[in-house]
């Protein structure tokens, strides 16, 4: 009876262990593929970036560059006049980063924060005083289901020609937002607000208001409690906050192509202009800058790791 | 120091009312709990008279001035509250100190009256700690500290003691009893917990839908219960309650229930003949032995060690409960017979629940 019991154990560890091997290897081959799937298009950027013009669109395709070059990133890294060792392609082109990278970091970096400021006062309203009604919340997030394209051309009327023609007319002078840091600043901060709005009320909802309560007790007015029992609170979803909403900015390309040209150029903008009459499309110098834009994104991932884990993980305030 | 007096106070949400016209006067330097079960208007009447909930109708009188208008902060009023609402990022000095600093006391003072509260709860060890580092009779003790620092003449509790194991619970007790004749200072304490009501109150507010059913010392509210709900509600295990009728006869008068029939005295039912009635007695007041005139089968014994309950079943299944001394003898299934003290009777009025002797 021992023996057939033991035996029986046996099996079922045996097959207990089979199983798990099975499901582990499962796993992986699963999430290696879908790594792969979306690793890929990153692995050919830097591959193309590093490759000659020759090698761009060649068939069959070189998956790695069989003369790596750093032309590309010469090229639009370039100071004042091009290097005339650089390839043809390259001395055609007159565009270099640094303008794009300029104006898409200072657009970015403000309308973010501007967004973020906002957007955390209007959560912690919605979310104590319950502004706008139950529903409110859901109203705000539809309202960025909008596809941009709608507002784009509405808002380069009100740009280009409502505003203009008003201030002329009723002050004398004439203010244009098209084309300005401000144009896009406002309209990348009016599109992330509902975002930030959403992400905020998520952490806010989460500092129980006996915090609220007890400071208020103690004397503290509602501004001393917002700056120092909710925003501290906060502090690691705000990082988040501001994260996903500067590359959302970071990455946009149609509103900055609609309201800006050619005094304010983000880098989306500045990568769709690296084409050329003769050539087409300039791939390398273009794969250059998507290399090079990725990776603020990533260092900035990387060192803000410890908020990113407690901002996605929420339910982090302990009581 | 500071007497409260609560004026026909009352709060509705929407069509709901949470506190339906109370007035109460709280004593200066009292320790006055209110009890009652979840949704009985206890917290909300204690929010209303700390300032964070604004009442509908009725006034609410500190000293001698009617605070309805002031902000919490302006009603020098201490809160401890159920989850205690520790500021988890702060250290468990700045937690103290909070009142303080937003009062804008000059640093030097702050750490004189932080060290001070700290010593007082015994908690100096633990100022530089986070509040996530100190277990649960720790927070218990930091949440009192940063109440006391501001010298408050009146302090507010909404259920503190509920989070921590009943082992701390008692400690906790004892050591607030404590801290009320230290400081002398009016305490205003919110339980659902009959037990922390009995041992602590100098006087017990028992609160059911919205209303006061009772206001009395503690042995008040146990030996006299002013309504069934509040004979229910006190004392464990719960009253036993039989409904039937009362009649007088040549012999005196008599409760006859459903295969009951009870001797009263005298003086409890003269004029209550006729009336529909629910007699009420403790189960420490159920006396089992040969001399019992009711008869009934033993259906469940707990054996608590100092007393031994002993569940039981009386005519027509009406399930009763008995303490008894330990080392009762009886087994479930054996038959038994009971008889009630009569002058530890309580008589409630069927209809309204209003004690009638």
């Amino acid at each position: 009876m021992n023996t057939e019991l033991a035996a029986a154990a046996a099996a079922a560890r045996h097959r207990k262990v089979r199983r798990q091997r099975v499901r582990g290897l499962t796993r992986h081959a699963v999430l290696l593929t879908w790594t792969a799937i979306i690793a890929f298009p990153l692995f050919w950027m830097i591959s193309t970036s590093f490759k000659d013009a020759g090698e761009w669109v060649a068939w069959p395709p070189h998956w790695l560059p069989n003369r790596p070059t750093l032309h590309n990133y010469a090229q639009i890294f370039a100071f004042g006049a091009l290097d005339p060792t650089l390839s043809r392609q390259a001395t055609e082109q007159a565009f270099t980063i640094w303008k794009g990278l300029g104006d898409a970091v200072v657009v970015c970096t403000t309308a973010s924060l501007l967004a973020l400021l906002l957007g955390t006062f209007l959560a912690y309203a919605i979310s104590r005083f319950k502004v706008g009604g139950p529903y409110f919340r859901h109203t705000i997030l539809m309202i960025r289901m909008i596809p941009p394209i709608v507002v784009a051309i509405s808002i380069l009327i009100y740009y280009a020609i409502i505003i203009p023609y008003a201030t002329s007319a009723l002050l004398g002078v004439r203010i244009s937002l098209f084309d300005t840091y401000l144009g896009l600043i406002l309209i990348y901060a009016v599109t992330t607000l509902p975002f930030v709005i959403w992400m905020m009320l998520t952490f806010i909802d989460e500092v129980p208001y006996t915090l609220e309560h007890a400071a208020r007790l103690m004397g503290a007015r509602r501004f001393q409690i917002i700056r120092r029992v909710v925003l501290p609170l906060v502090a690691s979803g705000m990082v988040v906050t501001f994260l996903f909403v500067f590359i959302l900015n970071w990455a946009e390309f149609l509103l900055a192509l609609t309201l800006t040209h050619p005094e304010v150029t983000t880098l989306t903008v500045l990568l769709n202009k690296f084409q050329s009459a003769s050539e087409g499309r300039l791939y390398g110098p273009q794969a250059a800058i998507g290399t090079i834009v990725t990776i603020p994104v990533v260092v900035l991932g990387l060192l803000i790791q410890k908020h990113l884990v407690k901002g996605f993980s929420f339910g982090t305030i302990r009581k | 120091m500071a007497a409260i007096k609560l004026k026909n106070l009352q709060k509705s949400f929407g069509g709901f009312t949470a506190v339906d016209g109370i007035s109460l006067d709280v004593r200066d330097g009292e320790f006055l709990i209110m009890v009652g079960p979840s949704g009985c208007g206890k917290t909300t009447t204690l929010n209303m008279i700390s300032g964070l909930e604004t009442p509908t109708s009725g006034e609410i009188i500190i000293g001698d001035t009617v605070v309805n208008d002031l902000d919490p902060g302006e009603r020098g009023l201490g809160m401890v509250f159920q989850d205690l609402a520790l500021f988890p990022h702060m250290t468990v000095f700045e937690n103290i100190a909070f009142g303080l600093r937003v009062r804008k006391v000059p640093a030097e003072k702050i750490r004189e009256r932080v060290a001070a509260a700290a010593e007082a709860m015994h908690i100096t060890p633990l100022l530089g700690k986070m509040p996530r580092q100190c277990s649960g009779g720790e927070s218990q003790r930091v949440a009192l500290a940063r109440t006391i620092v501001t010298n408050p003449a009146v302090f507010l509790m909404d259920e503190p003691l509920s989070s921590l194991d009943a082992k701390l619970r008692v400690d906790m007790r004892t050591e607030l009893k404590r801290l009320h004749e230290r400081l002398k200072a009016t305490f205003i304490y919110v339980t659902h917990d009959q037990a922390e009501a009995m041992t602590m109150a100098d006087r017990i507010v028992v609160m059911s839908k919205g209303r006061i059913e009772q206001l009395g010392t503690p042995l008040e509210i146990y030996n006299r219960p002013a309504t069934r709900f509040v004979a229910g509600f006190f004392g464990t295990p719960t009253m036993n309650f039989i409904e039937g009728v009362v009649e007088a006869g040549s012999s005196g008068a008599r409760f006859r229930g459903p295969g009951f029939e009870q001797p009263l005295p005298a003086d409890l039912a003269s004029d209550l003949n006729g009336c529909d009635i629910a007699l009420g007695v403790r189960s420490e007041h159920v006396v089992i032995d040969g001399a019992g005139a009711i008869p009934g089968t033993a259906r469940l014994l707990e054996p608590l060690g100092d007393v031994t309950l002993v569940h039981f079943e009386a005519a027509q299944g009406r399930s009763l409960v008995a303490k008894v001394a330990p080392g009762s003898t009886l087994a479930p299934g054996a038959p038994l017979r009971f008889r009630f003290q009569p002058e530890q009777c309580h008589l409630f009025d069927l209809a309204s629940g209003q004690r009638r002797g």
